[in-house]
């Protein structure tokens, strides 16, 4: 069966927009214009199962029930491309071969949502994904299928990029919000809930580019053919896993949900670098729990991997063998983090830091046994911060704690990294 | 309204109430630094957590920014919320430079009060101090930015609530700074609240560093006497110097801030140039010699021209008792003249004010905050009642439209914390919905033609007064039919004037004999009247002042009236008769040096009784229920107990 996000893609270079019509592109708009009602559409994405692939994985459909259509003014909707969670460049993929499937799965949502005028937010260093959706936007113009009177319908839908400067903060929604207004990037305090007041107090969906890509199959082919998709009964659709660390072909790849951590790493990623033994991963993106190699065989869906202790995620995999220290990866994803943190709130502003200090020491064979209590306090109390941030911050902590704390006291009791 | 449980306390409270606030209601501070009353939530700091045990929600939750609810059973001291709350000291405290004692904070420190409630006491953390570059902000405020606990509490009061522009946060994670894209003084008029809101030591007031600790101060509660807007000010004094002035909430009037003038305005007070010894023919002398020759003068210049060519001059500086007596002192004269304006334009306006004004159409300040429209006609409001600017922006914010009448000559316009709308004429000015209007208006002469149609645009109404006490002087004016002093003068119908802190213009001096003059501040008169009785300022006295709405509130005296300690002429070092002075002073001394001030009033009085008067109680007959005013009350308008008409 194919998978509706790579299937337009060539190996060098971006799709053309002639190209992607002829394969199938746009029959999905085509569709839902042509007798569709928004409900419809919204209707086929809640039954699809179509989860948010920003790394949340809340149900799609949901997100979208929840903006009231009784309010008067504008509705916005807002494509979220500030992919920066460590590990995670599949919207980067995706966008660099093939801008058309976002313009086109955000046409489709704006008519499902009522939305006039819809917002891509893109990161900085996202410069080629930027300019393919530029060109992609213009010719989607010329060829009726935005912009003024989509099809010849009464239908108008503006779509417009935003290049932003970029901050991890800005993938939180209501972050991201402030900063397409011009504020500082700082979350919002919710309730309420973007879905009622987001962009300028207007009733606001965003979704992930994953997400919204993944709209004009699902509209084209029907929810069961995508629910179809999965290999588990509960799942729904492809994924996009994108694998890196100890791996042979580091890469981008697309495969159904459901498909098992031992099929991505063996399979699509040609197994493990130099024949090591797979030790721990990470299974989607920085703020995840890690998986052991008792989960080799773990569908990944989202349920299923939230049972083993972790998160779905954003689908960004990165794959640690037996020579890695898993104290000196958390650091360096705690280091990110405690960059990363807005300033806003004092435990995440002051306590990444801290929990940075005391993994530092640590790795470098000056920790102290107390230094374990200490971060599990930052583990249980970083939950209560403004924003996820901290708190996803923590998980790979809580995973190294849970998981490794062996090695852990290995570090403090040698006072050196054991495996330098 | 919602009922729930706090610490096993039952707690009703009206809906919308944060958990934090019915925990106060009920006595229990719950730690905060973020939260601030007067300022939106912003939930940053973490502290102010509780446990809820059971309810609606569950679990550790920010009690800034949850809303009671019924039902909400709340634990503030649950073993986990008291973790919390030691944890978040404890993050502060990493890079807090713990200067406590060469901080000008200390002693009235949130971050130290709170540090010690918060339970941490051992640092574990290893790791080195985050330190910033200091800036120059001005001559007001001292920047200290190490000290920083990033509450946001600055930021949140300078841009959202006050409007500036120049001052805000840059930076992220740790490195979140607060201050100015570059050095330089801080432009919003209302910049000093910085160090009112600031909980920790990040903004002190400049003009009074290091000087004296929190529990070294005199306080009472005092009323601005800077214009007629009459906000509410606690004056700290230490050793007969008020060192710093700092905002006192009242919500009728200011809220909770004050503008920089009321806050930094204050060397005048302790100046040591400030006339303070009583005078006659240039010679210092005793007080009560002063008075004698000064109700002496009195009587030979009525016995000479008659009392009605003799003016008992005031101003709208006198406290409403000071004007009280005025009126008496000229009776017990043999029926003087009475002037408490200089200029006629002046008298006119506030009296036409005073007059047009009742309890239906005078504005409250919660009034322009919840206008629909505010038109500002023909005055300088940064200039006239500058907290009045920060009630128009609440308006503003809220979706009001703003019209500034016949005010393109106004230099201050630019600077208004809101947009407005320039219009020519008040015609121009849509009045729908009048009800919800307020029109704000200068101090200045008034048209009755433009009166009345402002009180038939069905607006409430704003009359700023000229001077603090504009509004006692127009009622007084109006029942003891005063004069404008510049008038009677120009028409000859006055030869000789007694002055009560009066700000006689030095050109009328040619054509008048000044026979005496009281004041604390060096005036024209000064210099030319035989006679000078050194009075008290409004932080030596106690007094009554009416603010521009009617509104009638007490100051109290807050230190003692004298020479400065600091910087005092060792001649007062010894005793007056030994000729050499010792250092440090080794000898009590019965007179405060310098402190032979008198409240206006009472020197008044003492003249009514030279004059073979019975001098009255000044806050007696009509206006006797202003006698039991709370000084730390909201103030009463006067309309409210009968004395507007």
């Amino acid at each position: 069966m194919e998978l509706p996000l790579f299937r337009h893609n060539r190996p060098d270079r971006v799709v053309t927009f002639d190209e992607y019509r002829e394969e199938g592109g746009f029959e999905g708009l085509k569709k839902a214009f042509s007798g569709m009602s928004p409900n419809d559409v919204q209707q086929a994405v809640l039954d699809s199962g179509l989860r948010g692939r920003g790394g949340a994985g809340f149900a799609t459909g949901r997100k979208w029930s929840f903006v009231p259509r009784d309010l008067p003014g504008p509705r916005w909707l807002i494509c979220n491309c500030d992919e920066m969670e460590p590990g995670t460049y599949k919207d980067r993929v995706l966008l660099e071969h093939n801008p058309y499937s976002l313009i086109e799965g955000m046409t489709l949502a704006c008519y499902a949502l009522g939305v006039r005028h819809a917002f891509i937010f893109i990161r900085k260093g996202y410069e080629k994904a930027a300019a393919n959706l530029a060109r992609g936007i213009e010719e989607a113009k010329q060829a009726g299928l935005l912009g003024e009177h989509i099809l010849g319908s009464e239908h108008s839908i503006e779509l417009d990029l935003h290049l932003s400067a970029g901050r991890y903060i800005c993938g939180e929604e209501t972050a991201l919000i402030n900063a397409l207004e011009g504020k500082r990037p700082n979350p919002r305090s919710k309730p309420p809930f973007p879905a009622v007041k987001g962009l300028w107090q207007g009733p606001t969906v965003v979704n992930n580019v994953e997400t919204l890509a993944n709209v004009p199959a699902i509209v084209a082919n029907g929810a069961a053919w995508f629910k179809g998709l999965a290999l588990n009964p509960e799942g729904a659709g492809s994924k996009l896993f994108c694998v890196s660390g100890s791996v042979k072909n580091r890469a981008c790849v697309e495969l159904p949900i459901g498909t098992t951590l031992g099929d991505i790493i063996d399979g699509a990623c040609g197994g493990m670098r130099d024949g090591k033994k797979f030790k721990a991963c990470i299974p989607g993106g920085a703020s995840t729990q890690f998986l052991k190699p008792e989960h080799w065989n773990l569908p990944m869906d989202y349920e299923t991997v939230a049972k083993a202790g972790s998160r779905l995620g954003s689908g960004g995999v990165i794959v640690f063998d037996e020579g890695h220290c898993l104290v000196e990866a958390t650091l360096n994803l705690i280091n990110f983090f405690a960059r990363e943190s807005c300033g806003w709130c004092t435990p995440c502003r002051e306590g990444l830091p801290y929990v940075k200090e005391i993994l530092t020491r640590i790795e470098n064979g000056r920790g102290e046994e107390d230094d374990i209590a200490i971060l599990r306090e930052h583990v249980k109390y970083l939950n209560y911060t403004f924003c996820a941030l901290a708190p996803g911050a923590m998980a790979p902590l809580d995973g190294l704690l849970r998981d490794f704390e062996d090695e852990v006291r290995e570090h403090i009791v040698k006072r050196k990294c054991p495996l330098k | 309204m919602p009922k729930l449980i706090i610490d096993d306390i039952p707690v009703e409270v009206a809906p919308g109430t944060s958990v934090l606030e019915a925990a106060r209601s009920v006595g229990i501070t719950i730690p905060h630094f973020c939260y601030h009353p007067a300022l939106a939530i912003a939930a940053a700091c973490r502290l102010c957590a509780v446990k809820l045990l059971d309810g609606p929600v569950k679990g550790i939750q920010m009690s800034c920014a949850l809303p009671a609810q019924d039902g909400m059973v709340v634990s503030t001291t649950d073993p986990e919320a008291l973790k919390m709350r030691s944890l978040v000291i404890e993050w502060l405290m990493l890079n807090h430079p713990h200067d406590c004692p060469v901080c000008d904070e200390g002693g009235e420190c949130l971050l130290q009060d709170f540090t010690i409630a918060g339970g941490h006491s051992r640092r574990r953390y290893q790791g080195k101090k985050r330190t910033f570059q200091n800036q120059y902000l001005g001559e007001g405020i001292h920047h200290e930015m190490n000290r920083c606990i990033e509450c946001y509490r600055c930021v949140r009061f300078y841009q959202d609530y006050a409007g500036g522009t120049d001052f805000g946060v840059m930076g992220s994670a740790g490195r979140v700074y607060f201050g100015r894209f570059q050095e330089g003084a801080l432009e919003s008029p209302f910049s000093g609240n910085l160090v009112d809101i600031c909980p920790t030591g990040v903004f002190t007031d400049k003009t009074g560093r290091f000087r004296a600790r929190y529990w070294d101060y005199q306080f009472a509660p005092s009323i601005c006497q800077h214009c007629s807007v009459g906000c509410n000010t606690s004056p700290q004094n230490f050793e007969r110097e008020t060192i710093k002035i700092v905002g006192r909430r009242n919500d009728q009037v200011n809220g909770w801030f004050i503008c920089d003038r009321a806050r930094f305005d204050k060397t005048y007070l302790n100046d040591p140039q400030r006339p303070r010894e009583p005078r006659l023919d240039g010679a210092t002398c005793g007080y009560d010699v002063a008075v004698d020759a000064a109700a002496k003068s009195i009587r030979e210049f009525v016995r000479q021209h008659g009392a009605d060519k003799l003016a008992f001059v005031g101003s709208t500086r006198l406290s409403l008792e000071g004007m009280i007596l005025l009126a008496q002192l000229a009776d017990a004269a043999g029926g003087a003249r009475i002037c408490y304006f200089g200029d006629a334009g002046q008298q006119q306006g506030s009296m036409a004010a005073a007059k047009l004004l009742n309890e239906e159409n005078t504005a409250y300040v919660k009034d322009i905050e919840q206008a629909q429209w505010v038109s500002l006609h023909a005055l300088d409001l940064m200039e006239e009642g500058p907290m009045l600017a920060l009630a128009v922006r609440k308006a503003f914010l809220a979706g009001a439209q703003i019209f500034l009448v016949a005010a393109e000559a106004l230099p201050a316009r630019d600077v208004l914390p809101f947009k407005y709308t320039s219009v020519e004429t008040l015609n121009q000015v849509p009045f729908e919905g009048g009800g919800k209007g307020v029109i704000i208006c200068g101090a200045g002469s008034k048209d009755p033609d433009l009166l009345a149609e402002m009180a038939s645009s069905g607006a409430k109404l704003v009359m700023l007064q000229p001077g603090p006490n504009g509004f006692a002087a127009a009622l007084l004016a109006q029942e003891h039919g005063a004069a404008p002093l510049k008038e009677l003068v120009a028409a000859r119908q006055v030869r000789g004037v007694v002055c009560f802190e009066a700000d006689v213009p030095e050109v009328l001096l040619a054509d008048v004999e000044v026979l005496a003059n009281a004041d604390w501040r060096r005036e024209a008169v000064t210099d030319t009247s035989p006679i000078f009785l050194p009075t008290t300022t409004w932080v030596e006295s106690d007094g009554t002042a009416i603010n521009f709405e009617g509104r009638a509130q007490r100051f109290q005296r807050t230190r003692i009236a004298g020479l400065p300690l600091k910087g005092l002429d060792p001649k007062y070092y010894g005793s007056a008769t030994e000729a050499v002075s010792l250092h440090p002073p080794r000898v009590h001394r019965k007179e405060v040096p310098g402190g032979a001030e008198r409240d206006a009033w009472r020197v008044m009085a003492q003249l009514i009784e030279r004059l073979g008067g019975e001098p009255i109680e000044p806050l007696s007959g009509k206006w006797s229920s202003l006698k039991s005013l709370d000084p730390e009350g909201e103030g009463v308008r006067i309309f409210e107990i009968g004395l507007g008409e």
